[in-house]
């Protein structure tokens, strides 16, 4: 586990938006560490002991129900920070975070990161405009999940997940897939299936690759390039 | 207009200030009707006026370019409308319109954020609100995703009670179809059978809840884990004004 180095600019958007001041307070409690597909970086109810900041891969915010039907209603990756229930004064996280594409982030113990929060305005002022980019996906989130298609929710998640991991090529597995689009396996082997017989994208034993960025754009429901302005929006980028 | 005083507050927030944060509240304070169908704040449009419910309740329905828009949350006396700017947002995501008439107090923008920087137990509060707020809509996003009609009428005819602050509701089932973006019929479907099962009462546009235990059974769970949520963060029962019962202090 090794701190970011002083003299390097944060990977993390979120870090780079910080006044230097406020990333310094930062940076030597902050340990990069792999991030692990399929890994819970905390579980829905459980008290929050570390915030990450992603650097590459993507986390989801999963909400679950008793019965075991899951959806995300968010997802988290450079741009962002995992633990903002902390900033809101909330110890617990209310929905589940897991990784769905494996990379590597800085942890940080979340005292720490709320003892530094405290100390800054600063840091609150991008800490919550961060919540309200997320906050603006997850409103766009509902709203898809219920009037977009499979195929369109697909194409916009594979879209998002890319321009998270800044790479055509990411790892996922079809049951993940399906879990993150609220839907049963077969659903999603046929969605993958229609964008790989149109020669969007290759599916093969858990591999993605996009092959045709503008085409999956094509097929997308707006809630890609909605979202996406959003986020570059209000993180100035 | 005398300006209103603490204990006469149904707002939830409001009434949960320290006396001198209500103070320097209340001088920017405007007591305004809600009127049916008013939009308060338009997507992608300027916020300028922030408000708290008192009666009646606001639907916050996302835009999309086509198609109708689709509520993801609701904003009662628990709550406040337009709360967005304290994370620094100037124009609003979503569509804020009101479902019922009521009525509310408000404040200019610069007025809010001022008195949000002075008042730390506001600012605690607000910040409070804004995240299970966002709870509320992301179990919206998952209800969606995966229950029937019928439970997520159930839980929207709780969710809409407790915060209207009023016994009966008057909504039309076009204003409850697009609410959860459904057809009409499907709405008619539901409604009736809930008035069957005895749980509701749907009359020339009227709803009462006659067995409101019945009716919790009907909902999906997502009713409960939000009413759960508001408890937890904000020490809110976002059913105990609709009640009529005195509204206990916030205790954080």
């Amino acid at each position: 586990m090794t701190s970011p180095d002083a003299d390097t600019l944060p990977v993390n958007r979120l870090l780079a938006l910080l006044a230097a001041r406020d990333y310094e307070a930062l940076r030597p409690h902050l340990h990069r560490q792999p991030l692990e597909y399929r890994e819970s970086l905390y579980a829905a109810g459980e008290r929050i002991e570390f915030v990450f900041f992603i650097e590459t891969g993507v986390g989801s915010l999963v909400n679950t129900m008793k019965n075991g039907q899951a959806a995300e209603v968010g997802t988290i990756g450079n741009e962002g920070v995992v633990g903002l229930p902390l900033v809101f004064g909330d110890d617990r996280a209310p929905t589940s975070v897991y990784i769905q594409v494996p990379g590597e982030g800085l942890k940080i113990k979340a005292s720490l990161f709320k003892r530094a929060l405290a100390r800054s305005p600063t840091m609150q002022v991008v800490m919550l405009r961060y919540a309200h980019a997320l906050f603006n996906q997850v409103a766009q989130s509902a709203a898809c999940n219920h009037f977009h298609s499979l195929e369109q929710r697909c194409c916009r998640w594979l879209l998002m997940t890319r321009d998270r991991m800044d790479s055509d090529k990411f790892l996922l597995t079809q049951e993940f897939l399906a879990m993150m689009l609220g839907v049963q396996r077969p659903g999603v082997s046929i969605a993958a299936g229609g964008l790989q017989r149109a020669g969007l994208i290759t599916y093969k034993r858990g591999a993605v690759a996009i092959l045709d960025i503008d085409g999956l754009m094509k097929r997308s429901c707006e809630c890609y390039a909605v979202s996406k302005k959003e986020f570059d929006r209000l993180l100035g980028d | 207009m005398a300006a209103p005083i603490q204990s006469a507050i149904r707002n939830r927030i409001l009434g949960a200030l320290p006396a001198v944060e209500f103070a320097l509240v209340v001088a920017n304070l405007t007591s305004v009707d809600l009127e049916l169908g008013q939009t308060l704040h338009r997507a992608g449009e300027e916020i300028a006026y922030v408000y708290f419910p008192e009666i009646g309740f606001i639907s916050v329905m996302a835009v999309l370019s086509e198609g109708a828009p689709l509520e993801i949350g609701l904003i009662g006396g628990e709550g406040v409308a337009g709360v967005s700017v304290i994370l620094g947002a100037k124009t609003s995501y979503n569509e804020a319109m009101c479902q019922t008439g009521g009525a509310a107090h408000r404040m200019t923008v610069p007025a809010f954020l001022n008195a949000a920087e002075r008042a730390p137990r506001l600012r605690d509060l607000l910040l409070k609100y804004v995240h299970v707020f966002e709870i509320q809509v992301a179990q919206t996003a998952a209800c969606n995703a995966h229950h029937e009609v019928s439970q997520r009428l159930a839980r929207w005819l709780l969710a809409a009670h407790d915060r209207s602050g009023v016994p009966e509701l008057s909504l039309t089932q076009d204003l409850i179809a697009v609410m959860l973006g459904v057809r009409r019929s499907t709405v008619s479907v539901a409604a009736g059978a809930l008035q069957r099962a005895g749980l509701i009462q749907y009359q020339h546009g009227r709803i009462t809840i006659e067995d409101r235990p019945g009716l919790e059974a009907a909902a999906c769970e997502c009713y409960r884990a939000v009413v759960g949520e508001y408890r937890k963060l904000l020490g809110i029962d976002p059913a105990v004004v609709a009640a009529g019962n005195q509204a206990p202090a916030i205790g954080l």
